[in-house]
């Protein structure tokens, strides 16, 4: 079976739960690319994002995660997921955090302590400027990051970075506002 | 790695999308990066080994084939049909003859008395009962008793009768005569 490149979402699942496997490929290539830099920037391993992205299509093969195509975009929804999963294997490691540490509200008490668990500050990319704000960005709490990312990387408006992370849009606007000053000072003997 | 831009469905940057420039090295240098081609093998294995992924599951009526849809229709338009003939033919069948109502509405202890209805307003014992009963002559309005079974037609609507009312000592009252209206022998009534 072939699929044209103008073939939609909607037509590709449709096709993929009829059992066409290139219509999943199809939609796996269309959608992988964003997915994996997403969940890469947001937990800062390639191994981590690599497992994130499979086990997101993994869920819309088994049915594991459902798609509604009248709540939204399928983009849109694999971020959610993708974010989801991240949330999970944060969670998994913070198990074994000692106590004491800063929670994840809105406040920036955890701005300048960096989550090495979650974001690991290994190398990932080539360029020394790129890898500067990439290791800044993993320094925000997580909370500031989803936003910063979606909005900045991934240019997804505030209404679906709300959606994606499940808050109002208000909330947005003051993560974005709160991560991104964060990252200016980090990041002022870069920009002098 | 390897890119795939051409599937990618990136959402084009809106006007008003004020991106921070210093995302702009990281987004250059992001741009290049994929999924690890081993993970779209797995996932193509695990699709062919699973074959056409779960479906979600479907709502009930999109469960239905076209023939129970049909079927459903039919015998819900047969359902309306009798629904329909019976609240047109049950009124009809159930409505009774003027003869039948005006028996229906005739009070229980009406009785001829003198060739003058005698309507019994309390019990026949109470009435007997009673040591000190006295008569009080008073005329009414003839629409007054319409609900004791006096027939009213629009020529005598607005006529006045005469009556006696048998009261007891406490000033309650215990039957009522109409000397001017005509009863039949079993106590009915006869129009005029």
């Amino acid at each position: 079976m072939t699929t044209a490149p103008a073939t939609t979402d909607i037509d590709l699942l449709r096709a993929m739960r009829s059992g066409s496997a290139d219509a999943f490929a199809a939609l796996y290539r269309r959608h992988q690319g964003p997915l994996y830099r997403f969940a890469l920037l947001r937990c800062g391993a390639a191994g981590s994002a690599a497992d994130v992205v499979q086990e997101t299509f993994m869920g819309l093969l088994t049915g594991r995660f459902q798609f509604d195509p009248l709540r939204g975009q399928l983009p849109h929804f694999l971020f959610g997921v993708a974010r989801n999963l991240i949330l999970k294997l944060e969670e998994a490691g913070r198990r074994h955090l000692p106590l004491g540490r800063p929670g994840h509200d809105d406040d920036e008490d955890g701005l300048d302590l960096p989550d090495e668990q979650a974001c690991p500050l290994a190398r990932v990319l080539g360029n020394e400027s790129a890898e500067q704000v990439r290791r800044a960005l993993a320094l925000l709490p997580p909370h500031y990051r989803d936003a910063v990312i979606l909005y900045e990387m991934h240019d997804l408006s505030y209404a679906d970075i709300a959606a994606v992370c499940g808050i109002d849009i208000g909330t947005v606007r003051s993560r974005l506002s709160r991560g991104r000053a964060a990252l200016a000072r980090r990041l002022q003997p870069l920009q002098a | 790695m390897r890119k795939n831009d051409a599937m990618d469905s990136r959402p084009t940057r809106a006007p008003d999308h004020d991106h921070d420039p210093l995302f702009d090295a990281l987004r250059a240098e992001m741009a290049t990066l994929d999924t690890p081609p081993a993970v779209e093998q797995a996932l193509l294995q695990a699709f062919a080994r699973q074959g056409a992924p779960a479906a979600p599951p479907r709502r009930w009526y999109q469960a239905l084939s076209a023939r129970d849809w049909a079927l459903g229709g039919g015998l819900a338009g047969v359902a309306l049909a009798l629904v329909a003939a019976l609240s047109v033919t049950l009124p009809r069948m159930q409505a009774p003859s003027a003869g039948m109502q005006a028996a229906a509405s005739r009070p229980q202890l009406v009785r001829a008395d003198d060739g003058a209805p005698f309507i019994a307003l309390d019990s026949a014992e109470r009435i007997e009962d009673e040591p000190a009963p006295r008569m009080v002559e008073t005329v009414v309005p003839r629409s007054s008793l319409v609900a004791l079974g006096l027939p009213l037609t629009p020529d005598n609507a607005g006529d006045a009768v005469r009556a006696e009312l048998l009261v007891a000592s406490d000033g309650r009252a215990l039957a009522l005569r109409l000397p001017d209206i005509p009863a039949m022998p079993d106590g009915g009534w006869i129009a005029n």
